[in-house]
């Protein structure tokens, strides 16, 4: 895996965990443990995005874009692998 | 309001064309158990329950199904790029080919296109959570059959 691929890893795997979470605080709104895990990866997947966005383009077309090109077509979608 | 995000759910990567197992798969998206259904049932759902936890998770799992059907597409065109037209003929893809090329149509894997009677909306919180248990049931019971039919290509093992 590349610099890219292991980045993207890294956000998938905190896009699981706050799936998981979210799901779970729909049933348990209160839950004050649960609330602190979610913004703990909250925060980690924030990071993780804002480092992917500044080098290889936005993930979102509301998120920050590598300078030079509109990366959201210039770059692969994710099935072009 | 939906926002994409530039990434698979779970990566994709598969390497070997196999037509064959792609005209199963594919029921995945438009068959009577797909992620197609799924989502508009839960989507759709939302707006009559009464229960706000559960129109929260109806919405999250509603939108997790759309990423599903979005790998689904994935492993689709990733199992017929590049065929040749003995591919085509040798593996039964040729009948959707014919159809579709190889785009990706919601189709189930006996080629029947994607019917919203699939789904069930009543509007009433009982009657509308037990269609979810049902369509789950069928789903979870769909992909252990599948997994048989598809393990010799040894690419879901």
């Amino acid at each position: 895996m590349n610099e890219q691929q292991k980045l993207m890893r890294s956000i998938q795997i905190q896009n699981f965990i706050l799936q998981e979470t979210a799901l779970f605080l729909d049933s348990h709104p209160y839950c004050r443990q649960a609330l602190r895990y979610y913004q703990k990866h909250r925060r980690m997947r924030e990071e993780l995005v804002e480092m992917y966005e500044a080098r290889y383009g936005q993930l979102t077309i509301y998120g920050g874009t590598a300078s030079g090109s509109w990366h959201w077509v210039t770059e692969p979608f994710p099935w072009e692998v | 309001m939906w926002i994409y995000e530039k990434t698979l759910q779970y990566p994709v990567k598969i390497r070997k064309p196999d037509p064959a197992m792609a005209k199963l798969i594919i029921t995945q998206l438009g068959g009577p158990d797909g992620q197609l259904g799924a989502s508009m049932r839960y989507l759709n759902q939302r707006f009559s329950m009464p229960y706000r936890e559960v129109v929260g998770m109806l919405t999250d799992i509603g939108t997790e199904e759309l990423a599903h059907m979005e790998m689904i597409g994935a492993i689709v065109t990733q199992l017929t790029r590049n065929l040749s037209v003995e591919e085509i003929k040798k593996s039964g893809f040729d009948a959707y080919f014919t159809d579709h090329t190889a785009g990706v149509y919601p189709v189930s894997a006996a080629g029947v296109p994607f019917d919203v009677k699939y789904i069930g909306v009543k509007g009433d919180a009982i009657a509308d959570l037990n269609e979810d248990l049902a369509a789950d049931a069928a789903h979870v019971q769909e992909q252990p059959s599948q997994g048989h039919a598809v393990r010799p290509s040894g690419c879901f093992p």
